[in-house]
């Protein structure tokens, strides 16, 4: 097995394990967010939480898969530890700002829900005035 | 609060159509509608100064809190229920001068801008 196709192996190796990981985390932590904005429906938050897991796993794997070719021959171990170390940090990268993007998403949604039952005034009013009720 | 009052302008076309578009929105507080300085207006609020709702818009709540102007706008943003969100980004303290400036100058023009907009009828 030449040093090329043993850093491929090693980058798919790391980069499909980070991301089960991350999406792990993901699935396990961000399921009580959505029960919260479901507002204890547990099927609709699992559900949301499954089709947003499996958007971030897709999206995540495709990309290790596009950046997977190096695209120049490396000639010795050193050069191979160098390249599984740029391919791995891209993918690093890319999941963290999924991770992030994830918790954005699930935040907002919290907030919009949130913010329906929300019953106070947005500003103060000027002065009070009797009110005469209708008969 | 679960409802407001809202007195408008009935001379000015852009007050109407505000009027009309708000009537088709879905909303969390009930709107009611009376032209400003009515006799209704009158009954209905023996103490409030109506001289000066002439002037801007004026909401005033089932609990008789008055709102004038920009915050009349607001609280009537702060009833729909698709920009209920939005009442609370614009009275941010950030944002509120803006919002002040912005709907004051709409205000303070609304029949000129029904002229050019051409909804005076």
């Amino acid at each position: 097995m030449t040093i090329g196709i043993s850093t491929y192996l090693f980058y798919l190796a790391i980069s499909i394990a980070l991301t089960i990981w991350v999406g792990r985390t993901i699935y396990k932590n961000g399921r009580v967010f959505l029960i919260d904005v479901y507002h204890g429906n547990e099927s609709l938050a699992d559900s949301v939480n499954h089709l947003l897991v499996c958007g971030f796993y897709l999206i995540v794997l495709g990309y290790v898969s596009l950046a997977l070719k190096l695209g120049y021959d490396i000639a010795n171990a050193q050069e191979g530890i160098e390249a599984l170390s740029w391919k791995v940090g891209t993918v690093l990268v890319v999941l963290g700002t999924m991770h992030f993007f994830n918790l954005f998403v699930f935040t907002h949604l919290r907030r919009r829900t949130h913010g329906r039952h929300n019953n106070h005034p947005p500003v103060n009013p000027d002065s009070f005035t009797p009110v005469e009720q209708e008969v | 609060m679960l409802a407001l009052t809202v007195l408008y302008d009935p001379e000015c076309g852009l007050c109407r159509r505000a009027h009309q578009w708000l009537a088709e929105q879905t909303k969390l507080v009930e709107l009611n509608f009376m032209p400003c300085a009515s006799e209704e207006a009158r009954k209905r609020f023996p103490q409030l100064d109506h001289d000066l709702t002439k002037k801007d818009l004026t909401v005033v709540g089932d609990d008789g809190a008055v709102y004038f102007g920009p915050k009349a706008w607001l609280m009537v943003l702060w009833a729909l229920t698709r920009y209920r969100d939005w009442s609370y980004r614009l009275a941010r303290p950030e944002l509120l001068p803006t919002t002040r400036r912005v709907v004051s100058m709409i205000s303070q023009n609304r029949y000129q801008i029904s002229r050019v907009a051409g909804v005076n009828r």
